[in-house]
């Protein structure tokens, strides 16, 4: 598993005359999506604009985005892996028996024709958003949308591109796979980093009470999190850096409030296609930035003995 | 008084991290976000420059910024396993900060992706 056919959003402006939405709702979540980048603008390649795209959403209910969708399938909960499954196979030409097909809560009239419509496509864009990762099967329904769209290839261009919500997690990703080689759920605990999600990620070592000290910055897992993992945060010591005094500052040891981002901290935020932008702040805060009160943390911590038992860092001994 | 304009400002709160936003300002509220949609109009114009918020809490207590800077950096250093978390709601500047902490500290190191 790995790879993902992608694009920026500029190419899918300019080109994307058949675009799908899968478990996202960007009418409410992403409200410019539509007009900025997708299915409203006119192109040199699109002159219509709107008339030369077409939209297909699949949810599992009519969300404010269907009204904007040429078709709307509806399909049942928890059946977007099958679903996938199903196209991938008679994209290839494999038989698919009417049980399988049932179970999606579609027709086989409605799977060919969107099967048709996507191989007839010039250039195709598959959305996903978190109604597609969140649900039943989680990553693996993403992993089997990316080979659903690298396949998809043989027959046309088609990209897909995941519907990143909340401000700069992207850039989080980026700046992790930048520096460590892996975008989330990373280890130092031998000195190199190492990827492990289910055990290094959040959640799962917050219940299981793995850590035993937590440094929450720019997120507010009290208001987010399941009831174990808060209250593994309250019991250790948690350090919190918001603008905002956040429910994770309520049960934090210390709490440091920083300037907002865009609104008064500089900087560079990545967009959901991995592009990234300058940020203009507009007001000036009389609270530091995150950056700055991160550098300073580091420092601190740089003054005392490392954490090996020596209190020395690793040197790299010359062998012969 | 005559407002400030930004032209072309970035909204990062959904996603789509649209950089056309025409932001109206005086220094201290942002008055008028053009070009912004609902979601980011009422991000741009909740935020002040007003001091809202103490400048730290050390233990329920109001604290200078070098106590709690010190007293963060002791809890993470007496720590076996730490946890760094979040990072979606900061610039990328200080995420590339936090993946020297969790670095130096030997620690964890995860973001809201894998929720």
């Amino acid at each position: 598993m790995g790879g993902k056919v992608t694009c920026t959003l500029g190419e899918v402006k300019q080109r994307a005359d058949f675009i799908i939405y899968w478990g996202g709702n960007p009418a409410e979540c992403h409200p410019r999506h539509f007009t900025k980048y997708t299915i409203m603008q006119k192109s040199k390649f699109l002159p219509r604009g709107r008339k030369d795209r077409t939209m297909v959403l699949v949810d599992i209910r009519e969300t404010k985005s269907a009204k904007a969708a040429d078709i709307f399938l509806r399909i049942r909960p928890g059946k977007d892996f099958e679903l996938i499954t199903i196209l991938r196979a008679l994209i290839k030409g494999h038989p698919v028996g009417d049980d399988e097909i049932a179970e999606t809560g579609l027709s086989r009239e409605v799977i060919e024709d969107l099967i048709s419509r996507m191989k007839g496509a010039k250039f195709g864009c598959l959305f996903f958003g978190m109604g597609l990762s969140m649900t039943r099967g989680k990553h693996m329904n993403s992993a089997a949308l990316l080979y659903l769209t690298a396949e998809m290839n043989a027959f046309t261009k088609f990209v897909a591109m995941p519907m990143r919500g909340h401000g700069n997690v992207t850039g989080a990703d980026v700046i992790m796979r930048w520096q460590t080689g892996f975008p989330f759920g990373i280890s130092f605990n031998r000195g190199y980093p190492r990827y492990n999600p289910g055990e290094f990620s959040t959640v799962d070592v917050l219940v299981r009470g793995d850590c035993d000290a937590a440094f929450i910055i720019g997120a507010d897992p009290g208001a987010t999190m399941p009831q174990p993992a808060i209250d593994h945060l309250a019991r250790i010591p948690t350090i919190v850096l918001d603008p905002h005094v956040t429910h994770t500052s309520r049960l934090a040891r210390v709490h440091i409030t920083t300037a907002p981002q865009v609104i008064a901290a500089p900087g560079t935020a990545y967009r959901m296609d991995e592009l990234p932008m300058p940020l203009k702040p507009a007001l000036k805060s009389p609270y530091p930035t995150d950056e700055e009160v991160v550098r300073r943390i580091n420092e601190a911590i740089a003054k005392k003995p490392f954490w090996l038992p020596d209190g020395n860092q690793p040197q790299i001994v010359a062998t012969k | 008084m005559s407002l400030q304009v930004i032209e072309n400002a970035t909204c990062t709160f959904c996603g789509c991290v649209c950089d056309d936003i025409e932001l109206h300002h005086d220094e201290f509220r942002i008055h008028k976000a053009h070009h912004a949609c609902v979601l980011g109009t009422a991000w741009f114009l909740n935020h002040t420059a007003e001091k809202k918020y103490p400048v730290a809490l050390v233990d329920g207590r109001e604290a200078t910024l070098d106590e709690a800077i010190e007293a963060a950096a002791t809890y993470l250093h007496e720590a076996d396993m730490p946890l760094v978390y979040g990072m979606s709601n900061t610039t990328c500047e200080a995420q590339k900060e936090c993946v020297a902490l969790a670095d130096q500290l030997g620690g964890l190191l995860d973001s809201h992706t894998s929720l």
